[in-house]
């Protein structure tokens, strides 16, 4: 099965959203990485190959250490996301306050005629 | 480890706003069904409210009809109910979040706050997602940002 990756399923887990916050800083050898987690050293190189093919993450390679530095630019596409979503939300509190102001001026509640 | 129900950063919106109106009105436009028809959803959608019992453990169940003849079901569960201060629900239909509806008077004006809390991050992010992918509903979204500019305009 091919997995899609994209910028969503790079933060869509616990373990991946924990390994760019290590990494956002400053960049760590896989080793210090593998360290931090209660997990196979394969469980996290799994993860990091799945940030590695979203764009977040490159590997590199000084002498026999392999550093893992962090790409977050392309983050930014879900914080535009979420940014849309949250509008949605923002356009119902719209209505409903035009909605409030509309029975308002026609003197809702204040006197029945 | 890292705590996945601590930091509710990533999982939660919050939208508040400042009307000029007092508390009673706010609340009754909030809090029933023959009000809530009329201002729930993007322009161009109707709403059907068919249960709306509003306290603890109640249900309400609303259907939302989009233009294209598309029903999206909303069910939700009362959670807390406190008269002129606070409505707290559940959405039980997908996506699932708990909201906390608040009121707070201000002289004659009444600042409410909506904040939704999502139940994992992972829900948050797919809804986001759905959400974006969903070409009808986010052209729904600027045809009300737009009705709504020219409403303000008119004003």
């Amino acid at each position: 099965m091919k997995a899609r990756r994209d910028v969503y399923q790079a933060i869509a887990d616990p373990t991946r959203r924990a390994i760019i916050n290590m990494i956002a800083g400053q960049p760590h050898n896989m080793k210090s990485i593998t360290e931090k987690f209660d997990m196979s050293q394969q469980a996290i190189s799994l993860h990091v190959k799945i940030l590695m093919d979203c764009g977040l993450l490159t590997v590199r390679q000084q002498g026999r250490e392999r550093f893992c530095e962090a790409h977050l630019d392309r983050l930014g596409e879900v914080a535009v996301w979420v940014a849309q979503y949250k509008q949605f939300w923002e356009n119902k509190m719209d209505s409903f306050e035009m909605y409030v102001e509309k029975l308002k001026k026609e003197g809702y509640g204040k006197q029945k005629k | 480890m890292e705590n996945k129900k601590s930091n509710t950063q990533d999982r939660e919106l919050l939208i508040t706003r400042q009307l000029d109106a007092p508390i009673d009105l706010v609340w009754e436009v909030w809090s029933s069904p023959e009000h809530i028809v009329n201002w729930w959803g993007p322009n161009g959608f109707t709403n059907t409210i068919t249960k709306m019992d509003l306290r603890p453990g109640g249900e309400w169940d609303l259907v939302m009809h989009g233009p294209d003849g598309t029903d999206y079901i909303n069910k939700s569960i009362f959670r807390e109910v406190i008269l002129h201060k606070k409505i707290v629900y559940e959405h039980v239909t997908g996506p699932k979040f708990v909201a906390t509806v608040s009121f707070e008077q201000k002289g004659d004006q009444t600042c409410i706050t909506w904040h939704m809390l999502f139940e994992t991050a992972e829900e948050f992010i797919r809804t986001v997602k759905t959400f974006k992918a969903d070409e009808g509903m986010k052209q729904n979204v600027e045809k009300l940002g737009k009705y709504l500019a020219g409403m303000k305009a008119r004003r």
